[in-house]
């Protein structure tokens, strides 16, 4: 057909996006080959080479689970009040432009209030809890995203039912409300889970960038995507681009894993057909 | 029978919980506004209304914080990513609404997948490629701007290619069949139907991409070169506010003087981020 110029360039230009994607995660994959084994995955770094990664992976789960947990109660009575009780419309407004420009604001910012306050003003050590702290700072604004997203999917017609039934709206929020958002609640905390995971920013000075010997609370503990960062900018060990590939395959997998299995729940507890449930 | 006022005792206390959690979330963030304010109060008790924050010169324990260098870097960074970044996902977008309409929810999939990709992930294969490239086409450095710029625009893809399917899904497909029947070219009706009427919700989508390759830093950090004098030109390295920030605060913890010009820089981080969201509502509400 005649006229279809720009739509062929557009073609040319889709097929170079997805061409760039897989050549990157291909090279990622190609070069962590060298060093990728089970050894790599348990055993502790070592910058005289043949070290692994066994200590982030730990901590990148604790701290991500944890932070995860946190900040979902948080996130979520916020946004209950926001979708359920609204509240006035200046405070709408003005709560609505906190939640934003919190949400759009550079971890690495967040890294420094929270150094600033907890590390040097409250005296904790760089360790895994001031990590947790900048972690669920960083995470609050994002999860009460989620959750009004979720919340508000739900069709106020469904609201008016309950209500109209002579449920109160706490039974409301809790049968009606709540189970029809959960799907989309649960991918959402994928999404924020997975944007935990590869945060570093707000992490090298709240955290630390190496591991202690001895896991504990208030030790360093750099993550995953700290110490991709590490291996490729300060790092002498020999082999560190390779390391620092092999960190970013696994980083990517519990991303991937994270957002598969969020993904697989979410549809599994979708709702098909609410005739055949008994009341 | 009396009619029930006010909110049974379980209510209450639900209401009660979920206002905390409100409240608790904005207190935070005017925390965070006022903790930024307090250290740029205290930087201006400690060196004045120093003149030298408008310059080009950047020692902050020789009492000189210029910050052009990095507002500069930051600026054009961002401009490079975005102008980069935009056509290509246009043309995804294009692609994926003209082209393979029926594929479109697998696409949204895998590009909501690349979305989580780890910013640290894009720096690596900046290092690992980009700068090396540069290199060798230009034989400078090749730790520069154009690489910080160029690796922002891969990131800031996934992100805009799928705000701009959304916007321009969102055009009826009535409009648009009604535009082919009437005669026009497939590219006609693109340029003047599709893109046209989408253009406000995709300025949002370009909003906030900008802002997402502006707050970014690691990814930007590892090629961009660290160098803290004005760039003259694209090839040359450079800094931005948010790298700036990411190398100073091991250099001048808290108690070295000149630390809390760091509160200043992230306070323009943050006022520039209240900024563009501050246009976006602009824009919806251009666009209603």
């Amino acid at each position: 057909m005649r006229g279809q110029t720009w739509h062929r360039l557009a073609l040319v230009g889709a097929v170079l996006v997805f061409t760039l994607f897989i050549a990157m995660i291909g090279d990622l994959v190609w070069q962590s080959l060298g060093v990728l084994s089970w050894h790599f995955l348990w055993s502790p770094p070592s910058e005289m080479g043949h070290g692994g990664i066994g200590p982030e992976l730990l901590n990148t789960l604790v701290m991500v689970g944890i932070a995860a947990l946190i900040s979902l109660p948080l996130g979520l009575a916020g946004a209950i009040f926001r979708v359920e009780y609204r509240g006035a419309p200046g405070f709408l407004k003005v709560f609505d432009r906190v939640r934003f420009t919190f949400l759009s604001l550079p971890t690495i910012v967040i890294g420094l209030l929270v150094y600033q306050w907890v590390v040097v003003e409250l005296g904790w050590p760089l360790s895994i809890r001031s990590g947790i702290v900048a972690l669920v700072v960083m995470n609050w604004p994002f999860v009460v995203n989620i959750g009004i997203e979720a919340l508000s999917g739900v069709p106020d017609t469904s609201r008016e039912a309950s209500m109209a039934l002579g449920a109160t709206s706490s039974q409301t929020l809790m049968r009606i409300v709540f189970p029809s958002a959960l799907p989309a609640l649960i991918a959402g905390l994928g999404v924020s889970t997975a944007r935990l995971l590869g945060e570093s920013a707000a992490l090298i000075f709240t955290a630390g960038i190496n591991v202690a010997v001895h896991w504990s609370w208030s030790m360093p503990g750099e993550t995953l995507a700290v110490h991709l960062w590490y291996l490729r900018t300060e790092s002498l060990a020999p082999h560190a681009n390779a390391e620092a590939a092999a960190t970013g395959v696994v980083l990517l997998g519990l991303v991937a894993l994270v957002l598969y299995l969020t993904q697989k729940i979410a549809h599994w507890l979708k709702p098909r057909d609410y005739s055949r449930k008994s009341a | 029978m009396k009619p029930v006022t006010g909110r049974p005792r379980g209510d209450h206390l639900l209401y009660r919980v979920v206002w905390l959690g409100a409240l608790l979330l904005l207190m935070l963030g005017f925390a965070i506004a006022a903790i930024l304010v307090w250290g740029t109060v205290k930087f201006v008790i400690d060196h004045g209304l120093n003149p030298s924050l408008l310059g080009t010169i950047y020692q902050p324990t020789h009492d000189q914080f210029g910050l052009l260098p990095f507002i500069a870097g930051s600026l054009v960074v961002t401009m490079i990513a975005i102008v980069v970044a935009l056509p290509l996902a246009l043309s995804v977008a294009v692609t994926v609404i003209a082209t393979l309409p029926r594929q479109m929810q697998m696409i949204r999939q895998i590009l909501s997948g690349l979305v989580a990709i780890p910013s640290v992930v894009f720096g690596w294969w900046g290092l690992s490629l980009l700068v090396p490239s540069i290199r060798w086409i230009s034989g400078r450095p090749g730790f520069s701007l154009l690489a910080g710029g160029l690796v922002l625009a891969i990131m800031i893809l996934p992100t805009l290619s799928l705000l701009s399917i959304n916007a321009l899904d969102r055009v009826s497909v009535r409009w648009v069949e009604g535009s082919l029947a009437l005669g026009a070219t497939p590219d006609q009706t693109l340029g003047r139907l599709i893109l046209s009427v989408s253009r406000i919700p995709l300025l949002e989508a370009s909003i906030l991409a900008v802002g997402r390759a502006l707050g970014e830093t690691m990814a930007v950090q590892m090629v961009i070169g660290g160098r803290v004098l004005l760039p003259h030109g694209l090839l040359s390295p450079g800094a931005t506010l948010t790298t700036q920030l990411l190398t100073d605060i091991s250099l001048l913890p808290p108690g070295i003087p000149g630390h809390y010009v760091l509160d200043f820089m992230a306070l323009l981080l943050l006022v520039a981020m209240y900024g563009m969201v501050v246009l976006v509502e602009r824009t919806r509400r251009w666009s209603l």
